[in-house]
């Protein structure tokens, strides 16, 4: 088959590989019909994530059609159309019990490595590093699904792939990133990085009751979206444009309720701490570049949350911690507990509440997907999303 | 002399037995034991949610040890308590293999299994205990195993991708798996593109040479 695999920093490539086979009771093989990049894949593009080998094929976000199902799966067959949750969960430990489904105790073969560096390891992940598992992912056209009766949803409607295939990822991550910033009916919610996880955010920022969303980017396209939801934005590269000031002269001077971290470990500033970013990231002295994660601890309102759907994977360097002591403000963060929000959310799409396709602005093949990356990473050809038909 | 609020510790309870393995002693936790006189121990310990007959007697099945434990090639039983294991020395399929006698010198179903070497190329001892969670949900699996090499065998085994110590963490985190969802996860097998160089050190250096054992499959 073929896929899209990492062969180093900066370097991906359409290989032809071997097909996966069922591997353990619980394992389905899916043939993928859509899958997506990811804007946290950049930040295995950009080598941020540890942990990465040659040829890991790439891709967590992705739907299809069941191949073939192991002996120990019950709840699908052949032909069953499913969209898969990018955590890989067991649905039996303490965790998933729990329903803390990413923090799943079984799923991460290779735990003891993400033991050394968190204390504790998270679930699998498709396609995210061998920290996180060392799964292949779904940027190809056929992917080994394990604990296949736990994560699959099966889509049992007529709506088109581009419709129901961001359950796999984004519009959950950005419902929980609301959920965790503890939306209150009334409140104002700041919202930095208007990419796919910031705008599935900002919708259900309004969807939880948030009378106001602020949105804050540098790119049109992606502001042009914000504002289509209702927002009000910020374009923080304009001259003379605060994002502190902007905040408070938004809110009376009060601050934001909640503030949520859509953009994670590369971010971009064009005031002086980017510089010293990029500086010590360069030299290893810090592994991520926390600039609007700064930002935003400085700008919430006192007692308010600051919810981090952004991904950050190691050491940061002048967090002020200070300010969010001083305020009293809550943080809430993590991967998402993908399998709480899936099924609620299809029915959202199903009642036409939301259409999660109207991010997309390319849909590109498999052998085109290595030049994508780079023209998403270098912020070129107005990219707000990329999803890939692997048959193509 | 008196108790008094300030000596009691009321939130500190003792484990109802006292062994090798346990991790609070009259109220004080107990660091595992230090490695000296060539000795190393490994304490570690895991979360089970099944029942502690259930998982003593899924332990105490030695013959079917290879599923969960890595490098293991067979364990024959070879009398009431007694059983013969091998075990492949690395992660070649065709590599030397070690064998050694086992005795048990503790069973007690439900509760606990401590074990000896008695003979062969392994000096080691064991023990298991299971024990009720605090809050009552599922099984404490607490694991403490003393065996006998030189340092610098157990910095090589390191470079390889595993150390013996982190292996009876890692027989632990599989014996877990396979009891709360019937298999134990596995990703050396996905396909992949070229390794490279680079890549297959990364394997081995992440311990990703040494085969998951397949859990019955």
């Amino acid at each position: 088959m073929k896929a899209v695999c990492w062969m180093g920093k900066s370097s991906m490539e359409t290989r032809t590989v071997p097909d996966p086979e069922l591997i353990n009771p619980h394992d389905a093989i899916i043939k993928v019909t859509r899958t997506a990049i990811c804007g946290s894949d950049l930040h295995l593009y950009d080598g941020f994530i540890p942990t990465m080998e040659s040829g890991d094929i790439m891709g967590h976000e992705f739907m299809g059609l069941v191949e073939e199902v192991g002996p120990e799966v019950t709840n699908l067959k052949r032909g069953d159309r499913v969209v898969v949750p990018f955590t890989i969960a067991c649905g039996n430990c303490i965790f998933c019990k729990k329903k803390y489904w990413a923090a799943c105790d079984n799923t991460n073969p290779n735990a003891h490595l993400m033991e050394k560096a968190y204390g504790y390891s998270g679930a699998g992940l498709f396609g995210y590093s061998h920290m996180m598992g060392g799964y292949s992912g779904g940027q190809a056209q056929y992917v080994r699904v394990p604990f296949a009766n736990v994560g699959p949803l099966k889509i049992e409607n007529d709506l088109p792939d581009e419709k129901v295939l961001f359950l796999s990822d984004i519009f959950p991550t950005g419902y929980m990133a609301a959920e965790n910033a503890q939306i209150q009916p009334g409140d104002t919610v700041a919202v930095w990085g208007c990419g796919p996880v910031g705008q599935f955010a900002i919708a259900s920022a309004f969807m939880l009751g948030a009378a106001r969303v602020i949105a804050i980017d540098r790119f049109q396209e992606r502001l042009d979206l914000a504002r289509s939801l209702g927002a009000i934005t910020v374009d923080y590269s304009e001259e003379d444009v605060s994002v502190l000031t902007a905040l408070k002269d938004l809110t009376s001077g009060v601050g934001p309720d909640s503030c949520i971290d859509a953009v994670g470990l590369e971010a971009h500033s064009n005031e002086l701490q980017g510089i010293y970013d990029v500086v010590k990231t360069a030299l290893f002295m810090e592994t991520d570049r926390p600039s609007v994660l700064r930002q935003a601890i400085q700008a919430v309102r006192k007692g308010g949350t600051l919810s981090i759907p952004g991904v950050y994977g190691g050491l940061l360097d002048k967090v002020p911690f200070g300010a969010a002591f001083g305020k009293g403000i809550t943080m809430k963060m993590g991967q998402t507990n993908m399998h709480n929000y899936m099924k609620p959310l299809l029915e959202r799409v199903e009642k036409g509440q939301i259409d999660p396709s109207y991010i997309i602005s390319h849909r590109i093949t498999l052998d085109q997907a290595p030049e994508m990356y780079k023209i998403w990473r270098d912020k070129k050809e107005n990219v707000t999303k990329i999803v890939i038909d692997p048959w193509a | 002399m008196s108790s008094s609020p300030l000596t009691e510790k009321p939130y500190v309870e003792d484990l109802p037995r006292s062994t090798g393995a346990s991790v609070v002693v009259s109220g004080r936790y107990l660091p595992p034991p230090e490695d000296k006189d060539g000795k190393l121990w490994v304490r570690t310990s895991a979360l089970v949610l099944k029942d502690a007959q259930v998982l003593y007697a899924m332990w105490r099945d030695v013959e079917a040890a290879p599923q969960w434990q890595e490098h293991l090639v067979e364990v024959v039983e070879t009398g009431p308590g007694t059983s013969r294991w091998s075990m492949r020395t690395s992660n070649d399929d065709d590599s030397k293999v070690i064998t050694w006698e086992s005795e048990v010198l503790a069973d007690e179903p439900g509760v606990r299994i401590a074990w000896r070497s008695i003979g062969g190329d392994v000096d080691q001892a064991g023990e298991v205990i299971f024990d009720a969670a605090p809050n009552g949900v599922g099984t404490v699996v607490t694991v403490l195993q003393e065996f006998r090499m030189g340092k610098l065998a157990s910095a090589w085994e390191t470079l390889v991708g595993r150390n013996p110590k982190q292996a009876v963490i890692e027989n632990l985190r599989h014996f877990k798996a396979l009891a709360e969802t019937g298999e134990i996860p596995r990703s050396q097998l996905d396909p992949h593109g070229d390794r490279g160089v680079i890549g297959n050190f990364k394997r081995s250096s992440y311990g990703e040479t040494v085969p998951t054992p397949t859990g019955g499959n």
